[in-house]
């Protein structure tokens, strides 16, 4: 049986039906268009599909929509704001942590998530951090000099008033 | 997930989770972070009708410290929450490890403490997709009638292999239940008591019943614990073997009180009541005491492998004798 919920992704707060038994994963992708999170193992093993829920990352595939109503949502639409690029993202970019992609999105959320809760991470930080999340192209050298890049530039933000042009 | 008719419901008040529970008994399912469920739903081996979802228990969420200095933890804690909690760290650091051992972060923040207590055993040859099953006759776990770990074995031998139930077992937790009688009286049972020992179900809960809370005790003067994994990976795996030993010293600085707790090594997580037997009122074992290994190796059940790990019975013997040689190592350190 269907039933009518309201899901608040990245902001927006919309009614959506779904049965039970779909997941954040299948009902964000499917049914609200936005396919940046990824559909890989489905079981919880490989990250790619994570979202914030409540600024945690978690693994979208297991979480059932239903469970997911009142909670709000981040997907990796959800965070450049005003056509820029969030620094994690930029940072992703400018150091080639992205290659076939398709666990970058579920990475980068993995990153905003440790960032907000530790803005300058040591390294078994960020490794710990994205432990969750599989990358089977990088080797995540790459991945771990953006973080790193990442929280500078975060770091600046707070610290620096000049907005670079 | 070929699981359309289910039914989902998400009570205010564990007396309504219960009754539901009641209502429905077999074809009713408990979820609470869903890291198991979902992906024993979407393997179709959970035929669950109805879901009873705890996410509106807001009382399941507390993590405090009671007035008597035991630690309750709220069945709906994260494990993630439970690993980072300054208090669970600083007084009971086997229970903060064993939990941010488990899974992957992601994991962790939607798994639960109750949950992760009432894991389900798991097996090579039931936790595939229904396609993959389809190759071979159903076994004793998808209702069919044999085990393909062991031919000719008239049960299931599937494998517990939570991480946090032998960190909890050494630090003497206890569980309350609710649900039992009507109306929905708790009832606290000591930990070991809440598995029975069957892999088709290794939770001994009613089928009413919900894990409300766990309570572990203060530990005792100059006492340490840890807790040692041994996986394949060192993230997103469940534990080939999961270890746990705390170790309180007398005053000479001999054993007076040690208890050791395995995971992945049968139906349910273990003591092993020999071991701890053997080196009481002793000087602490070394790290590579091959008497305690022995004895470990000994102590255990028939290991039907159903992970496919062969050395594992030596393995327990070695991280039986590690884990105590470290905790009394750390006890030995508390002045």
């Amino acid at each position: 049986m269907k039933r009518l919920i309201q899901l608040t992704v990245n902001g927006q707060t919309r009614d959506v039906p779904v049965q039970p038994t779909r997941t954040l994963l299948d009902v964000v992708r499917d049914d609200l268009g936005l396919t940046g999170a990824k559909r890989g193992c489905d079981l919880g093993a490989c990250g790619a599909c994570t979202m914030l829920l409540d600024g945690r990352p978690v693994n979208a595939c297991l979480v059932l929509a239903v469970e997911a109503e009142g909670a709000e949502i981040v997907t990796i639409e959800g965070i450049a704001a005003g056509g820029r690029l969030d620094p994690i993202q930029q940072a992703f970019v400018e150091h080639g942590a992205v290659q076939c992609g398709f666990c970058t999105p579920g990475l980068v959320l993995a990153t905003k998530a440790l960032l907000e809760a530790t803005p300058e991470p040591c390294d078994t930080a960020m490794r710990e951090a994205l432990s969750g999340n599989l990358c089977r192209c990088t080797g995540y050298v790459k991945v771990f000099d953006a973080i790193r890049a990442a929280a500078r530039r975060l770091r600046e933000e707070r610290t620096c008033p000049v907005t670079p042009s | 997930m070929a699981t359309a008719t289910i039914e989902y419901h998400a009570p205010d008040t564990v007396e309504a989770a219960v009754a539901l529970l009641r209502e429905h008994g077999a074809a009713a399912r408990i979820l609470a972070g869903g890291t198991d469920v979902v992906p024993a739903l979407k393997y179709g081996v959970v035929g669950a009708r109805h879901l009873v979802s705890l996410k509106r228990l807001g009382a399941l969420r507390r993590l405090e410290v009671s007035a008597d200095g035991d630690l309750v933890v709220g069945a709906l804690v994260t494990l993630a929450d439970l690993a980072s909690s300054p208090v669970v760290r600083a007084r009971w650091p086997v229970v903060a490890e064993a939990a941010g051992q488990a899974g992957s972060p992601l994991l962790r923040n939607r798994g639960t403490v109750g949950g992760n207590l009432c894991l389900d055993t798991r097996c090579w040859y039931f936790n595939q997709t229904e396609a993959w099953r389809a190759s071979r006759p159903p076994c004793w776990k998808t209702a069919g009638d044999r085990c393909h770990v062991n031919e000719g074995e008239n049960r299931c031998v599937a494998l517990f292999s939570a991480d946090t139930p032998p960190a909890f077992l050494v630090a003497g937790a206890r569980v309350t239940l609710a649900g039992a009688t009507a109306p929905p009286a708790g009832r606290t049972i000591p930990m070991e008591a809440l598995y029975t020992g069957e892999s088709l179900k290794p939770v001994a809960l009613g089928e009413s019943e919900v894990v409300t809370t766990v309570t572990v005790p203060a530990p005792p003067p100059r006492s340490a614990a840890v807790y040692l994994k041994h996986a394949v990976r060192d993230s997103l795996d469940f534990p080939v073997l999961g270890v746990a030993a705390r170790v309180a010293l007398a005053p000479d600085g001999t054993i007076a009180d040690a208890r050791v707790a395995v995971t992945g090594a049968g139906p349910a997580p273990l003591r092993l009541a020999e071991v701890e037997a053997a080196v009481h009122g002793r000087r602490a074992p070394a790290a590579d005491d091959a008497a305690v290994a022995r004895l470990t190796a000994r102590t255990l059940g028939p290991l039907f492998l159903s992970d496919g790990v062969p050395h594992k019975r030596a393995m327990a013997g070695l991280m039986a004798a590690e884990a105590l040689a470290r905790a009394a190592a750390a006890a030995g350190e508390i002045r």
